[in-house]
């Protein structure tokens, strides 16, 4: 009889003798890596007239605000690279000239993101690339503050902003 | 540590799988086939299961892919590997993992012929199912535009628990015969989140360059024995008064059926886990809901205005989606399963053995369809097999299956029953093409178990 139970048991031992593995390779695992990447978006602003005078409607060169942010210690070490789009519409009859710092718990300056921005006068809509290189990506992890620092050109005639101004800057 | 999370998911691939008991099917008489189909006629007058070991069951699977898919040591670098794993992706993947061990199996013959028989295992059960939308979002980011990431199809469920039977088997009819069992669940720890809703989208924004949206979003997980009062010391007698009726109680039902229309032919059929299980005892759930757009903080340049922009932002966005903590009751069905199969009994008939009850000895051969399916809010599959059992006398029976299921459409089982007098040994185990390279299968399915039967034949 071809079906019997020694010749069950043979066939149960011959499976279990074949049974196998292919080979693995855990450490591979080490190599492993997600490129993802993800938008955020992050601040925008609408400047007006006032915004670049000071009570005495005298131009105020450096408008500045400053944002306090969580720790961004759990991006730690997953996060390679940031890029930052800006996008600038200026309807003044001046330059203005962009920063973005990053400052620590002390508020001590740690980084400039680059380039500085240059936006023209009269200029529409325009899109600027800014990126904190793999390099220096470490700065994120120690940031607490964002700055934006906003410079007003001088003017070439030698006119200043006017509070009645409908100009903006966005 | 991000070595040992992804090892521990690769390994979960191996204790994790369908709950689908293809071979154990009306196999062989015996008595852990009463707990997959009640009314099975059991060829014995008594029967006790060796406490602790008459069931031990494993089951696992995972729809999405293989260890071996990923960790092969074939040159294929490993970032191509989850590449070529992530493309082949459908639009859900689930996993389940099923795990019982009996602790008391026995069961007696009754005078009137019905065939009594009660226990009570522990058993843990997962099932989760992940929508492809969030493997998106995490493997390619939200750069794509109006993309929606939608978290309607992510639901989970797991549960401890020990469950107390008690069941009947009893001849109604020339060739019928029906059963049923009643069940009795203690969850010592459950967690589920099911029908969720919402979706996370970006657009172009109208302030700002983008606009990023959480749309309709509504979760809910519940939970019980996870969240546990201070003043409960987790022990040994903790856990089994838990297990023994100590924890959140329900109750649930098998029914089942047998019925011979021709002599060697017979359809069986049975409804398992037809029950609830209501959560009273250290409930807690949470549930985070609403709608939130975010198009960035609008600066204003104010010096005189202090810096809130973050803490505004966070107000804004607890004020719009809500996270509650719940501590009300709530119920959950338990997973119900269905069998049906259809076999026919041919070869030589054993001789009756001389008893003064007139006995219909089972046939040498049997071969049959068995149809399985898994009912569950959660997630639901079908598991069809086709099936030969071979019988050598009293003391050997052996069943091949061939089983196509959602993990794999060539699983091949195998079970072996062997008696020594009373002694009862049995092993099975599916899948065995998987062998061939065990680091390459989707799933799998062990049970093993010792009983003593008396009165067999």
């Amino acid at each position: 009889m071809i079906i019997s139970p020694k010749n069950i048991s043979y066939f149960v031992l011959f499976v279990l003798c074949f049974a196998c593995t292919e080979p693995i390779d855990i450490d591979q695992l080490d190599e492993a890596s997600l490129d993802s990447s993800y938008l955020f978006t992050l601040i925008h602003l609408e400047l007006k007239a006032p915004n670049f005078l000071d009570d005495f409607n005298q131009e105020i060169p450096v408008t500045s605000d400053i944002i306090s942010i969580p720790g961004l210690d759990d991006l730690h070490p997953y996060l390679k690279r940031a890029e930052f789009s800006v996008k600038t519409e200026n309807s003044f009859d001046r330059n203005f000239t962009l920063n973005i710092l990053l400052f620590d718990e002390e508020q001590n300056l740690i980084y400039t993101i680059q380039p500085v921005i240059t936006v023209p006068s009269n200029s529409g809509e325009l899109i600027h690339s800014l990126e904190i290189p793999e390099n220096d990506i470490n700065v994120i992890y120690h940031t607490r503050y964002f700055g934006m620092y906003m410079s007003l050109w001088d003017s070439d005639t030698g006119e200043i902003i006017d509070v009645s101004d409908t100009s903006e800057l966005t | 540590m991000r070595k040992l999370i992804l090892l521990t998911s690769f390994l979960s691939v191996f204790y994790i799988s369908a709950q689908n008991k293809q071979v154990l099917y009306d196999f062989a008489e015996l008595p852990q086939t009463l707990l997959l189909n009640p009314a099975v006629e059991f060829h014995g007058n008594f029967h006790i299961g060796v406490p602790g070991l008459s069931q031990l069951s494993v089951h696992g699977g995972l729809s999405a892919f293989s260890g071996y898919d990923l960790l092969a040591d074939n040159g294929v670098g490993i970032n191509d590997k989850i590449r070529d794993i992530y493309m082949s992706l459908d639009k859900t993947e689930f996993f389940s993992f099923n795990q019982q061990m009996e602790l008391l199996n026995i069961g007696f013959r009754h005078r009137n012929g019905n065939y009594i028989s009660l226990g009570y295992y522990q058993e843990l059960d997962v099932l989760m199912k992940f929508p492809k939308d969030m493997i998106d979002l995490y493997y390619e980011g939200n750069t794509v535009l109006n993309r929606r990431y939608s978290v309607d199809k992510l639901a989970a469920q797991a549960e401890l628990l020990g469950v107390f039977h008690i069941g009947i088997s009893r001849k109604v009819g020339e060739f019928t015969r029906i059963g049923g069992r009643v069940k009795v669940y203690s969850s010592v720890a459950s967690a589920s989140t099911k029908r969720n809703t919402g979706s996370f989208y970006t657009e172009n924004g109208t302030d700002n360059i983008y606009s990023q949206h959480l749309s309709h979003v509504d979760l809910l997980l519940e939970t019980s024995g996870v969240q546990l009062p201070s003043d409960i010391e987790v022990d040994q007698s903790y856990i089994q008064s838990q297990f023994l009726f100590g924890g959140n109680l329900g109750v649930g039902i098998d029914l089942g059926f047998t019925f011979q229309p021709k002599e060697q032919w017979e359809v069986t059929g049975s409804i398992q886990d037809l029950g609830f299980i209501y959560y009273t005892k250290n409930v807690e759930s949470y549930r985070v809901r609403g709608s939130y757009e975010l198009e960035g903080f609008q600066l204003d340049f104010d010096p005189s205005t202090p810096d809130t922009y973050w803490n505004d932002l966070k107000d804004n966005f607890e004020k719009r989606i809500v996270t509650d903590t719940i501590q009300s009751n709530y119920m959950n069905f338990r997973p119900t399963k269905l069998n049906g199969s259809l076999t026919y009994s041919f070869g030589r008939k054993r001789r009756d053995d001389c008893t003064f009850v007139n006995r219909v000895t089972p046939y040498t051969h049997k071969v049959g369809a068995h149809l399985f399916s898994r009912l569950n809010v959660v997630h639901s599959y079908v598991a069809a097999t086709l099936f030969y059992e071979r019988r050598f006398g009293k003391t050997l029976s052996t069943k091949v299956t061939y089983t196509a299921d959602p993990f794999s459409f060539a699983n091949v089982g195998l079970g072996i029953s062997a008696r020594a007098g009373a002694f009862n040994i049995y092993a099975i185990a599916d899948n065995l093409l998987g062998l061939r390279n065990v680091y390459d299968m989707q799933s799998s399915n062990i049970q093993f178990g010792m009983n003593f039967i008396f009165g067999a034949y």
